[in-house]
């Protein structure tokens, strides 16, 4: 087995064992959703509109949240250690990393986006479906970005609370794309139409995922 | 004559503005053993983890397998293995998830029979299938010992590798330092004083303040090491 289906499949044994993550995910995107849809006047604003930012904010903070875990986990007992002295490529560490948080990342959506529907009085029909690959390129930015950011925030202390200042104002072209882009999905239209949005959200997937592969072993490091 | 699988050169190590290491010099063939003695502090788990390359030095020249240990590729990597202070495993994984990824780590064939044999040699067969976050200290470290041999490596890197052992965990882990230095593999173990290991010859160092100095008598070293234990210096 590769190094990285074993550290993949560790991740996922872990969290299958404690569901810490997902249920911190889960739970924090409920409380979200809760809190914009009592918080937006549903006079004022559009409910594809709201419903659209309370989903990302809730997918950012729920982002930020499994990131943290995943790289938590590692600095349990020295465990990085034992990592960086094998044979593993960081590089293939943090695409293991990465498609951990993705995973964990795209339960808390579906569950936010179960959540949003019925909060926001939206109906399941083919404009939830058009949501799936904005927020599929949305969570692979995101995800890609935390990881790289924890890696480094994680060697500090109060790391924990250093996360959301770097993250979240680098993520914030993505963060408006993907804003603007579900809304319109929502609202009906073709994901021909948002071209532009979605162009900037590969962009950014594509670079935070590079600068991830490229970067992870200097950051990972303790040295 | 075999090139050294370990060299230092003048290494050095400081952090902040504290020298932890000054002009460390050593030199290990293979198949042989050594350990370093000193207090706590005295710089002991940090010539380890340099010579491991978890750390870059801050002066000076450390080399394994004749590579620079600030930029070791991972074929150097997978033959060194190291047992530090921290164990390195995973408290929500058993005792056997853990071999059995570190064994999925090192591309061993069979993982599985892999991790059931050292499992047996440290003599935890039977909490195989335990949680590590239950295990005692001396547990942990004797799986911490398998973590770090699974792979067999080619240079042994023991940090204080009998603290919080038994009698009985202390013989175990001697029986398998014993094996590796049987093997060919090299070894350097740190401690406070120089255990017995019989049928073992090992080099003693001293290291104090960061300066290590070689002992060509090991019991000089042992009672040194008490007595400085003893003393809590």
């Amino acid at each position: 087995m590769s190094g990285f289906a074993a550290v993949l499949r560790k991740d996922l044994r872990l969290e299958l064992r404690s569901g810490e993550s997902t249920l911190a995910l889960l739970a924090l995107s409920m409380l979200v959703l809760v809190v914009l849809v009592f918080a937006l006047d549903a006079a004022r604003v559009r409910s594809v509109d709201a419903a659209a930012g309370a989903l990302w904010v809730a997918m950012v903070f729920a982002g930020m949240l499994g990131a943290n875990r995943a790289l938590l986990a590692e600095r349990d007992n020295g465990a990085i250690r034992g990592l960086l002295l094998s044979p593993l490529d960081p590089a293939t560490l943090f695409a293991a990393k990465l498609t951990a948080a993705l995973i964990f990342m795209a339960v808390a959506e579906v569950g936010a986006v179960i959540l949003m529907v019925l909060f926001f009085n939206l109906d399941f029909d083919a404009s939830i479906a058009r949501l799936a690959p904005i927020l599929a390129l949305g969570a692979i930015g995101f995800s890609a970005l935390a990881t790289l950011l924890s890696a480094i925030t994680g060697r500090t202390r109060g790391g924990d609370m250093l996360l959301p200042i770097l993250a979240v104002p680098i993520f914030v072209p993505a963060l408006i794309a993907g804003v603007k882009a579900s809304a319109a999905a929502l609202a009906g239209a073709p994901l021909a139409s948002m071209g532009d949005w979605l162009k900037i959200m590969i962009a950014f997937d594509m670079l935070f995922v590079t600068a991830g592969y490229l970067l992870f072993e200097h950051v990972v490091g303790e040295d | 004559m075999s090139a050294p699988v370990v060299e230092t050169h003048g290494l050095a190590k400081t952090y902040g503005l504290a020298p932890v290491l000054r002009d460390v010099d050593l030199a290990l063939l293979p198949g042989a053993g050594a350990f370093v003695v000193g207090a706590n502090g005295s710089g002991k788990s940090t010539l380890l983890r340099i010579l491991a390359g978890l750390e870059a030095p801050s002066g000076g020249r450390a080399l394994v397998f004749g590579q620079d240990t600030r930029k070791l590729a991972a074929r150097y990597r997978r033959r060194i293995g190291l047992m530090a202070h921290q164990s390195f495993l995973y408290p929500n994984l058993t005792a056997r998830e853990n071999l059995e990824f570190f064994a999925d780590l090192y591309s061993i064939a069979d993982p599985r029979a892999s991790a059931d044999k050292w499992l047996g040699r440290i003599g935890l067969a039977e909490v195989a299938d335990t949680r590590v976050r239950t295990f005692s200290r001396g547990m942990e470290q004797r799986l911490s010992a398998a973590r770090a041999m699974i792979a067999e490596p080619a240079l042994l890197l023991l940090d204080e590798p009998f603290a919080s052992l038994d009698h009985d965990g202390a013989e175990i882990i001697a029986g398998l330092i014993r094996g590796a230095i049987e093997r060919g593999a090299s070894v350097i173990a740190t401690a406070h004083a120089v255990p017995e290991i019989g049928g073992v010859e090992f080099t003693a160092y001293e290291i104090s303040r960061g300066l290590l100095k070689e002992h060509a008598h090991k019991e000089e070293v042992r009672r040194g090491g008490r007595l400085r234990s003893l003393l809590g210096r």
